[in-house]
C-alpha cells in the first residue's frame, strides 16, 4: 500500500469560475522525495493543503486523499496532526511561540504528550537539528534560516510519516537554503521519511530527488523521474529557467543522451560533445563606456553601527555607482548590505564618513528633498510599502501615472495588495516607488522569493529603466539574477566592499560565488556566465560535424 | 546549592516576595538597615562594577526622599531649628531617612528581580495556571516585540518612499495613525499563517499538556523551606509588635526582647540568603576549577 495516494482530485475555489487543481492523481511511497513544480498560480499550493487536512481550503472539493488507505477526513484528529507535517513559505510567521524550546514542544503540547516524553523527543530534535547552541534563545534573535529549519525541527518532533512543504527555501538566502535542503535530503536517508516539496529554485532540488511532479493549469502534466521528465517535457519554457543549468544547456543543446543534472555532470556530458576550439565569445563592446565618470552615489569610508557597544556593520565602506548604471552588490547574510542601503537613503546615520548623492552630501538635503525627484528605496520586505485596500488606490495614494509605468498593473487594479502574488507585490511597489521620479533607484533583494519568469520579467523592466537614464543599485544573494542585469558587480563582505568589476570579469575570475554555467564552464571556457552564452559557444565548438552555429 | 538564578522560578519568585515584603510592611530602622545592606550586597555580587549609574541615581532618590519628609512633616516633639515659620523636627528627618532606606532597599531588590527573572521564568509562574495561558502569554511576549519591529520597518519604507511631505508635527501624527491602521492589516493578514501553522501541528485537536524547561529538585525544596522558615520567624517578631519602633511624637525604639533579637537574626539571614548562594557557588567552582 503507498503511503499516500491521491484519486481524481478536483478543486474550486468559491466565485471562481474554473478550478485550480483538475483531476490530479498520483500516489507517494514511502521514503520517496518528490519535487513538485510548475509556474506560480498554477495551483501548487492549493494541492498541498488538500493533502493536509487541518489546512483544506474552503471550496468545492471531489475526488480522493488517502493516507495509508485511510481518507484523511476519516483519520483521528491527533493522528491526522501528528503524520502529515507541513511546513510554508513564510519562515516568520509560522513561529507560535517566544522561545526555541517552547516551539519545539508546541506540537506534543497539542497533543497532550506528557513532559517527560515531550522532554526526550525536544532534546532529540535539538541535537539532529544542531540548535543547542540556541535552544534557550527567544526566536526573535534567529536569523531566517534559523527560523526555517526551526519550523522543520518542529514538525519533526511530532514523528510525522509524511512531509509536506510548500516552497520552504524561498525566503531564504543560498547558503540558508541549501543548508535546509541538505537537512531534508538528510532526514529522507536518515528515517525513510517521505518528502513532497513544492519549489521555485530547483538547481539543488532536482539532483537529490527521485520524481519529479510539474503541474500547470490545475493538471498534472508530467510525473516521473527528473531526467527523463526535463527531457520529455515541451512548451515549458519558463519553468525551464528554474532547471539546473546543466539540464538548461541540454535542452538548449538538443544533443542527446542522458540529461545531467549537476555541475559535474554537466561537465561530462559537454566534455563528450564539444570541442574547445573556440575558448571564449567575441567580444562585445562595452555597453556604459560613456557615461562611467559621473557618480550617482558614493561613499567614502562609511562607519555604522547599530548600537554603541555593538560592532561595526559597515567598516570605511568606499563604493561608487554611476550615472546611468545598474551594479549589484552580492554578498551573503549579514554581510551589512541592508545596512549600506539603509544609510544611502537617509534612513540609518553612520557615525563616521561621507555619503554623496548627486554629488551633494546628504545632510544638505533638506527637508525631505532627497526623496522628490531624487533617490527611493525598494525595501526587501515589500509589504510595509503598501497602504491602502486596493491597488488603484494604492497608485492613486502615490501618485502614480500608470502610463508613465514601463509595465502593466491593469490586471490588478481592484485587488487587495496582500492579495497578489510576489512578484505582482514587488511590481506594485516598484510603481509605488518610481512615483517619486527618483534618478536613484535602490533596490533591496528584489527577487526574493520570485519565479524564473518573475525574475526574467524583473531584469527587463529594470533594462527600461536604465534606458529612460534612471540608475540602479540593487543588493542580492542571487548571483543568476545579477550576472544577467548588471553592468558591473561588486562583493561585500565584512561591511566593505572587495571588488567591483563587469560582470564576465567578475564572475568568471570568481571561483566559488559565480553562476552554474560559470562552474560548468570553468578551465575550459573563459568568460562564461550564463547558460545562453555556454550554449551559444557549445554550438561554436560541436565536435561530429563541425556544423555552423544554429 | 544552585544561585538563585538558577533555581526555580518559583522559589526564586517566593523568596523575593518574603524579602521584600517584610522590608515594606516593617518601619522598623535595623530591618530597614538590614534589608538595603542585604539587597546592595547581592546586587554588587551580580554586577561588579557595573552599575554606578544605577547607584548614583540610588544615591540621588534617597537625598530627596530623605530631605522631603522634614520639610513638609512637622510632627514631633523635639525641634532641631525653624525654616520659613516652620519648625523642622528630628522624629521627621529620622522617619524620612527611614523612609528613603525602604524605599532603596526595595527597588535594590526589584533590580535583582528583574535581572534574574527573565520572560520564560515568568511566564513558566503564571503559565502554571492553564497551558492555555501559558500559550497566551508566550504569544503575547512573541508578538509584541515584533508589531514594533514591523512598524519600525513601516517607517523606514514610507519615509525613503516620500511618504512625509515636510518635516511638521501634523504630518507626523498623520503617518503614524497610517502606519497603525497598515500595522493591523499586517497582522491580520499574516495571523492566518500562524493560525494555519498552529492547526497544523494539531492546536485544539485535544487536551494540552505543558512542558517546560525548568525542574524542582531537592536544592529548590531546600531554598523554599529556607524562606519561609526565617521569614515566618522575622514574621513572628513583627506581627507581636516586638520590633514596633514609634516615631512620633518623640523616637521610642522597641525594648530588647529575646523576640525582638530574633526577628532581627533570622531577617538578617535572609536577607544574604542570595549572596550565600552566589558566594557558595563561586567558592566550589574555584576549587573544583582548581582540580582540572
Amino acid at each position: 500500500m503507498d503511503l499516500l495516494e491521491v484519486e481524481n482530485l478536483t478543486f474550486t475555489y468559491p466565485l471562481c469560475a474554473s478550478p485550480a487543481v483538475r483531476d490530479v492523481s498520483f500516489s507517494l511511497k514511502e521514503g520517496g522525495f518528490t519535487v513538485l513544480c510548475g509556474p506560480t498560480g498554477s495551483g501548487k499550493s492549493t494541492l498541498m493543503r488538500l493533502m493536509k487536512r487541518e489546512l483544506v481550503p474552503l471550496g468545492e472539493k471531489s475526488g480522493r486523499v488517502l493516507f495509508r488507505g485511510t481518507e484523511t477526513e476519516e483519520l483521528p484528529a491527533s493522528d491526522s496532526a501528528r503524520l502529515v507535517g507541513f511546513v510554508a513559505q513564510n519562515p516568520e510567521q509560522q513561529i507560535v511561540t517566544d522561545k526555541v524550546w517552547h516551539e519545539l514542544a508546541f506540537g506534543l503540547e497539542n497533543l497532550g504528550v506528557p513532559q517527560p516524553v515531550i522532554a526526550r523527543r525536544v532534546a532529540e530534535m535539538a541535537e539532529y537539528f544542531e540548535i543547542e547552541s540556541w535552544f534557550e534563545k527567544s526566536v526573535a534573535e534567529l536569523s531566517g534560516g534559523q527560523k526555517q529549519l526551526l519550523n522543520l525541527a518542529a514538525v519533526m518532533a511530532m514523528d510525522p510519516s509524511l512531509l509536506i512543504l510548500d516552497e520552504p527555501t524561498s525566503q531564504l538566502d543560498p547558503i540558508a537554503a541549501s543548508e535546509f535542503i541538505t537537512t531534508l535530503k538528510k532526514l529522507n536517508d536518515d528515517f525513510s521519511l517521505t518528502v513532497l516539496i513544492a519549489e521555485h529554485r530547483l538547481e539543488e532540488l532536482i539532483p537529490i530527488c527521485d520524481r519529479l511532479l510539474v503541474m500547470d493549469g490545475g493538471a498534472l502534466i508530467a510525473d516521473g523521474e527528473p531526467g527523463k521528465v526535463i527531457r520529455e517535457l515541451d512548451g515549458q519554457e519558463e519553468l525551464m529557467l528554474a532547471m539546473p543549468a546543466s539540464a538548461r544547456l541540454f535542452r538548449m543543446l538538443g544533443a542527446g543522451g542522458e540529461c545531467p543534472l549537476t555541475v559535474r555532470e554537466g561537465r561530462r556530458w559537454m566534455a563528450e560533445r564539444y570541442g574547445i576550439k573556440i575558448r571564449s565569445l567575441p567580444d562585445e563592446p562595452h555597453q556604459n563606456s560613456g557615461t562611467k565618470d559621473v557618480p550617482a552615489l558614493s561613499f567614502k569610508n562609511v562607519r555604522f553601527r547599530y548600537e554603541r557597544d555593538l560592532p561595526d556593520v559597515l567598516r570605511g565602506l568606499s563604493l561608487t555607482v554611476y550615472e546611468n548604471e545598474i551594479l549589484c552588490v552580492l554578498g551573503g547574510n549579514g554581510s551589512g548590505k541592508t545596512t549600506a542601503l539603509g544609510c544611502a537613503a537617509g534612513i540609518l546615520k553612520p557615525y563616521a564618513g561621507e555619503i554623496r548623492v548627486f554629488g551633494k552630501r546628504l545632510k544638505e538635503y533638506k527637508n525631505q528633498s532627497l526623496y522628490k525627484d531624487c533617490l527611493a528605496l525598494l525595501p526587501q520586505d515589500v509589504q510595509t510599502v503598501f497602504l491602502r485596500n486596493t491597488v488603484r488606490e494604492e497608485l492613486e495614494d502615490a501618485g502614480a501615472d500608470p502610463a508613465e509605468l514601463p509595465f502593466d498593473l491593469s490586471a490588478l487594479y481592484d485587488k487587495h495588495p496582500y492579495d497578489c502574488s510576489g512578484g505582482e507585490q514587488q511590481l506594485v511597489a516598484l510603481a509605488k516607488v518610481l512615483a517619486a521620479h527618483p534618478r536613484l533607484l535602490l533596490m533591496d533583494e528584489p527577487t526574493k522569493g520570485l519565479d524564473a519568469g518573475k525574475k526574467r520579467d524583473i531584469a527587463a523592466i529594470l533594462g527600461k529603466l536604465k534606458a529612460s537614464g534612471i540608475t540602479v543599485l540593487i543588493v542580492t544573494h542571487d548571483v543568476e539574477f545579477a550576472a544577467a542585469t548588471a553592468d558591473r558587480c561588486a562583493m561585500f563582505f565584512r561591511g566593505s566592499v572587495i571588488s567591483a568589476e563587469e560582470p564576465r570579469v567578475f564572475f568568471s575570475e570568481n571561483r566559488f560565488y559565480t553562476t552554474a554555467a560559470g562552474r560548468i564552464s570553468k578551465g575550459v571556457y573563459d568568460r562564461i556566465v550564463t547558460v545562453e552564452d555556454l550554449a551559444a559557444l557549445c554550438r561554436m565548438n560541436r565536435l561530429e560535424d563541425g556544423g555552423a552555429p544554429c | 546549592m544552585r544561585s538563585l538564578e538558577d533555581c526555580n522560578p518559583i522559589a526564586a519568585a517566593v523568596y523575593f516576595l518574603a524579602v521584600t515584603g517584610i522590608a515594606m510592611f516593617s518601619m522598623n530602622p535595623c530591618l530597614l538597615f538590614i534589608s538595603l545592606c542585604g539587597a546592595l550586597l547581592y546586587f554588587l555580587v551580580r554586577n561588579r562594577s557595573r552599575g554606578a549609574v544605577t547607584h548614583l541615581w540610588m544615591l540621588g532618590l534617597f537625598l530627596v526622599l530623605f530631605l522631603v519628609n522634614p520639610l513638609f512633616s512637622h510632627n514631633g516633639a523635639t525641634v532641631l531649628f525653624i525654616l520659613n515659620n516652620n519648625p523642622v523636627t528630628l522624629e521627621a528627618a529620622v522617619y524620612g531617612a527611614a523612609a528613603a532606606v525602604m524605599v532603596l532597599a526595595v527597588l535594590y531588590w526589584f533590580r535583582s528581580f528583574t535581572q534574574i527573572m527573565t520572560s520564560d521564568k515568568l511566564l513558566y509562574i503564571f503559565g502554571g495556571l492553564s497551558p492555555k495561558t501559558a500559550l497566551v502569554l508566550s504569544m503575547g511576549l512573541r508578538y509584541v516585540p515584533l508589531f514594533s519591529r514591523q512598524a519600525a520597518k513601516i517607517r523606514h519604507s514610507q519615509t525613503a518612499l516620500g511618504l512625509y511631505k515636510d518635516d511638521n508635527l501634523i504630518d507626523r501624527f498623520r503617518s503614524g495613525v497610517r502606519i497603525f491602521s497598515v500595522l493591523v492589516t499586517w497582522a491580520l493578514e499574516n495571523g492566518i499563517t500562524t493560525a494555519d501553522s498552529m492547526a497544523a501541528r494539531g492546536y485544539g485537536s485535544g487536551r494540552r499538556s505543558r512542558y517546560t524547561i525548568f525542574r524542582f529538585d531537592g536544592a529548590d525544596a531546600f531554598l523554599l523551606a529556607v524562606t519561609l522558615v526565617l521569614f515566618g520567624s522575622t514574621a513572628v517578631s513583627v506581627g507581636s509588635g516586638a520590633l514596633l519602633f514609634t516615631y512620633y511624637p518623640s523616637i521610642q525604639p522597641p525594648a530588647v526582647t529575646p523576640l525582638a533579637v530574633s526577628g532581627c537574626v533570622s531577617y538578617g539571614l535572609l536577607a544574604l540568603v542570595p549572596t550565600i548562594l552566589e558566594a557558595e557557588e563561586k567558592i566550589r567552582w574555584t576549587c573544583l576549577k582548581l582540580k582540572i
